[in-house]
């Protein structure tokens, strides 16, 4: 297929259904969503660019446009934060980008059921302010929980980096009004949706319309699961003087049962080496520490209490030393918005470079985690051995859970994308496939949080899903007869091959 | 409290706090200015300014606790619990 | 030359892209169009360098920004990392430089042209009918001011022409604590409008003038009541005059405050009113001024005061500023409705700022009372106006 080249009639009907202000064509308009933050060559930043924009603010206005596109065959790609490190909110095909960020408003709350009703444009931390007027708290907490919105969590099937305690954001959505490819509103949730949080009822489809990365549709409306908020926050913070001590004892943390627990969090040599570039809590630890762990749990002050008490004995029992009051509470407060600031990068000469944050974040097992770590700082290696260009920042190994089976395993990667020529990106798509591979030989999965439609990783992705891609195919040609959702991701054109 | 030019434009010494890491202000660290001299240039930056996002940032970090809870307990105190 | 000053900041952003500055920005909140977001502001940058734009195409969006400096605070690059390397994401200057080069290309916006050319006809900016370089100590009369000294009272265009009951407050409770002060020779308008429209000859050669005045007449101090010429004052100055400008700028809170404090001034009539402030983004966000004025809003008995901490506001905006106003009115009326609503769920009655231009976008709402701090504080200090 090639990008389908809009006239103006397309244009006069997409301004009478959404008024002339919220159809946009301007040659900024559309190059400024033509990115993510995910590396790409600069250079190339045209080739993505949408033919128009539009911002519709409602269900009904979205099925309009779809429908519309459908009808002429028009590719529509879904767009909420644009904060998507798997470039899921960019067009590969032109078309309509629609952008859903002015669906924000918050329709109802509701204190007996503990529900919220939400336009998909809107943020968890500013919801989270109005919330907490009713003591309430809706605890979907990405590292981009200042910018990522409730229709990309929803695109994404998002991770929570406090899932441990809460559930992940297919845990946390109740149900959804969507907008499937041919402009059809659906409701999906389990069974009727709505408020209910379990049903035996028919197929279970929320998960379907998860996580698609908008290739199946626009969820517009939705209903999510609200939890009072904490009493007291606990974030104890150890260092290890060796991977292995820090291995054994995030393990022994995350299998303790404490109901409290909301995650843990194991920072390998790299990490910490990067932390002491410019980290103000690492840069003055002694050159001994050379690993870290630390936990949070949530609840009331005197389960908390409870449990970190455990917590601490098991830690200091398995050689950690508590950092201290002051680095624990600090670092942990910017976990919610962890910083990928460019200027961390480096040459190998050691002067700083802006480079761009490339996140690796697939799901191992426990078993398996110092394997995949070793096998992936190789890649980086051999890429920093080559170039400048990348820079390896070290790993994490985060709770997917909480009885401590998985891990989301993310190798943070800087790359200079001002000097990413065609060249190193080769590179680069080749590395991505490698460390895809590796999570695959290793039982996992290539991604735990962003999904995995990027160049090189997407390769596999019907490897990892064996008969469930080709299901995944016939889903998508049932839907979406015109593959109009955001075409080209996920290698679904082989639906219409 | 009030502003003037000389003294916003002299920053205090620098002490090495680590092979790539210096501090001028108490507890303040920046990095050695020698990693940036090539690919990117420092900018002028007033001493209002250091203090200004020092500050911030303690309070930004303080507003994230407050947001996620009521109160944060202290690991200090649960340690001497232990013994 | 643009291009060369910002492909290095523009790049630091570009290769972040992550955008936590997006819901902190008042014109992002109401408007919800990512062309307008700090994160695109950067990214044209980039653009105009591969040749992708011209700036022809993006001056019309470079209108939609405050000045409010919330995004380059909240923004990782300066908030977690900006003091280490001492470089920090600088949204508001790019906006002001890109505003810069594409008047230098003729490229206009038309109530900005104007704004700009009464102000260079009249010294001050046309914040009413009548504004003129005769009229600009009318505000003071009856006070018995002296002209010139050792430092002088520097009054915003808004504050003495349309404001004058907030200069007047000011002086009488000066006098009061017996501070010796007087009012500029002649005083033009500081230039930053000017330069925040992208008027950048206009604005230094106001400054210039301005700085001649005060060096020719002796001045060694100058006292700003407005966020905007505290601003102004200490970082477009001390750009165009580098170690000329030695002239010491003293906010008038922040001097108050310290009379307060040290007893030199004590409140004492109760003002019984229910409050909650609005801190001006000047202040709070761009210079992190934010606990004096909460000091003095605690000092007045009677008051019953209902804060929200500074980091929340940062997310507010009265919408007042960077030429908004002039340009987009509706915009700022907007971002200013938002803004009082926020009061509104205190269930207070009054809304407190210390910003002359926020007052006039936050009364228009017309669903609050908004009393200006100076004025607030010299009522209960008994020096109100009669
Ligand atoms: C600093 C940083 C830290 C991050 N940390 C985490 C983390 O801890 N956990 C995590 O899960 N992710 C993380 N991410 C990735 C990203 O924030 C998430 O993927 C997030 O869910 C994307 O939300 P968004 O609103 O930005 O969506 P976008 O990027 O706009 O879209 C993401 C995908 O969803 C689709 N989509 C958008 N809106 C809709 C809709 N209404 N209906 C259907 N599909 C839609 C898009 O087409 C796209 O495929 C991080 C990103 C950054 C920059
Ligand atoms: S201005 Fe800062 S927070 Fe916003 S996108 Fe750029 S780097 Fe990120």
């Amino acid at each position: 297929m090639t990008a389908v080249a809009l006239s103006d009639p397309v244009v006069g009907e997409l301004r009478r259904i959404l008024g002339e202000p919220y159809v946009l064509t301007g040659k900024a308009d559309r190059l400024n969503r033509a990115r993510v933050p995910a590396p790409f060559p600069v250079h190339r930043w045209a080739e993505r660019m949408p033919d128009v924009v539009v911002m519709p603010a409602s269900t009904e206005e979205v099925a309009e446009v779809v429908a519309l596109a459908n009808r002429l065959r028009i590719p529509v790609v879904p767009r909420d934060g644009g904060t998507g490190l798997t470039d899921g909110a960019v067009p590969l095909r032109g078309g309509i980008l629609l952008d859903v960020k002015r669906i924000n408003q918050i329709k109802e709350i509701d204190l007996v059921n503990r529900t919220c009703t939400v336009g998909t444009g809107i943020n968890a931390l500013k919801l989270n302010e109005v919330l907490a007027a009713h003591d309430l708290f809706y605890p979907d907490d990405p590292a981009s929980y200042p910018c990522s919105l409730v229709g990309g969590r929803i695109g994404t099937s998002g991770w929570s980096l406090i899932g441990s305690r809460y559930g992940h954001t297919r845990d946390l959505v109740l149900s959804f009004d969507h907008v499937l490819p041919t402009g059809k509103v659906i409701h999906v949730g389990d069974g009727i949706g709505g408020k209910i949080t379990k049903s035996s009822s028919g197929y279970q489809l929320k998960h379907l319309f998860m996580g698609h990365q908008g290739t199946l549709g626009v969820a517009t409306e939705a209903t999510l699961k609200l939890f009072p908020k904490p009493e007291a926050e606990f974030s104890p913070f150890w260092a290890f003087e060796d991977y292995d001590s820090a291995y054994r004892a995030v393990g022994a943390l995350a299998r303790a049962g404490v109901a409290t627990f909301a995650a843990a969090v194991l920072f390998d040599e790299w990490k910490v080496d990067y932390l002491r570039r410019d980290d103000e809590a690492y840069i003055p630890q002694p050159s001994s520490v050379k690993a870290l762990v630390c936990a949070a749990l949530y609840g009331y002050d005197d389960e908390v209490r409870a449990g970190g008490r455990r917590l601490m004995r098991i830690a200091r029992d398995l050689g950690a030393r508590y950092l201290g009051d002051e680095i624990s509470q600090g670092d942990w407060a910017a976990r919610h918005d962890r910083y990928a600031t460019p200027l961390h990068g480096r040459t190998r000469a050691g002067q700083v470079v802006p480079m761009s944050w490339h996140c690796e974040d697939a799901s191992i097992t426990y078993a398996n985690l110092p394997a995949v770590r070793l096998a992936w700082h190789e890649i980086a290696a051999e890429l920093r051995r080559t170039s400048d260009v990348f820079d390896d920042w070290g790993m994490f190994a985060y709770t997917n859970g909480s009885t401590g089976a998985d891990y989301l395993t993310e190798i943070d990667i800087g790359i200079w994308e001002r000097r990413l020529d065609d060249a190193s990106w080769a590179a680069w798509v080749k590395a991505k496939r490698d460390l895809a591979a590796v999570a695959l030989r290793h039982g996992g999965s290539i991604s735990a949080c962003h999904g995995s439609c990027r160049e090189g990783e997407v390769d596999l992705v019907p490897e990892e899903l064996g008969g469930g891609y080709d299901i995944m195919l016939a889903v998508k040609r049932e839907l979406d007869p015109n593959n109009i959702m955001n075409p080209g991701k996920y290698l679904l054109d082989r639906a219409y091959s | 409290m009030s502003y003037r030019y000389d003294r916003e434009m002299t920053p205090p010494p620098a002490e090495r706090a680590s092979p790539v890491a210096i501090t001028r202000f108490a507890h303040v660290f920046e990095v050695d200015p020698a990693l940036m001299t090539e690919h990117v240039l420092q900018q002028v930056f007033p001493n209002w300014d250091t203090l200004r996002l020092v500050r911030s940032r303690a309070d930004h970090l303080a507003w994230m606790h407050r947001h996620f809870a009521h109160t944060v307990i202290s690991g200090e105190e649960l340690l001497d619990d232990l013994d | 030359m643009f291009l060369e000053e910002w492909r290095d900041a523009a790049y630091n952003c570009f290769s972040s892209g992550h955008k936590f500055c997006r819901e902190v920005c008042p014109v992002m909140q109401v408007t919800r169009n990512e062309s307008w977001s700090p994160t695109a502001f950067h990214a044209n940058v980039v653009a105009m360098e591969k040749g992708e734009l011209e700036v022809s195409d993006v001056a019309a969006d470079y209108v939609n920004c405050t000045g409010c400096g919330a995004c380059e605070l909240r923004c990782p690059n300066s908030l977690f990392t900006g003091d280490f390397y001492r470089f920090r994401t600088r949204t508001v200057d790019l906006v002001k430089a890109m505003r810069g080069l594409a008047v230098s290309e003729g490229v206009h916006q038309p109530g900005w042209q104007r704004w700009n050319r009464l102000t260079d006809q009249n010294s001050h900016e046309p914040v009413l009918d009548g504004v003129s370089q005769e009229r600009v100590r009318d505000w003071a009369d009856g006070l018995d001011l002296p002209v010139g000294g050792e430092t002088i009272l520097f009054v915003d265009c808004e504050a003495a022409f349309h404001r004058t009951s907030l200069p007047r407050a000011v002086a009488r409770m000066l006098n009061l604590a017996g501070y010796t002060f007087g009012l500029m020779n002649e005083q033009w308008c500081c230039g930053g409008p000017a330069a925040e429209m992208g008027y950048g000859e206009q604005a230094q050669r106001f400054a210039r003038h301005n700085l001649d005045d005060w060096r020719a007449h002796g001045v060694r101090r100058v006292l700003v009541l407005d966020p905007h010429d505290y601003i102004t004052f200490t970082e477009d100055y001390p750009r165009y005059f580098g170690e000329e400008f030695d002239i010491e700028v003293v906010l008038v809170i922040e001097l108050l405050a310290s009379m307060v404090r040290e007893g030199v001034l004590t409140p004492h009539v109760p003002v019984e009113r229910s409050v909650t402030y609005h801190d001006p983004c000047r202040l709070n966000k761009r210079k992190g001024i934010w606990q004096e004025p909460r000091e003095l809003l605690r000092s007045i008995p009677g008051l019953d005061f209902r804060d929200v901490d500074r980091v929340t506001q940062w997310s507010s905006c009265s919408g007042a500023g960077g030429g908004l106003a002039i340009e987009k009115p509706e915009l700022t009326a907007k971002i200013s409705a938002a803004r009082v609503d926020k009061a509104l769920e205190l269930g207070v009655d009054t809304l407190v700022t210390a910003c002359p231009w926020a007052e006039r976008p936050l009364s228009e709402v017309g669903t609050i009372g908004v009393v200006d701090l100076h004025e607030l504080l010299a009522e209960s200090l008994g020096v109100g106006e009669p």
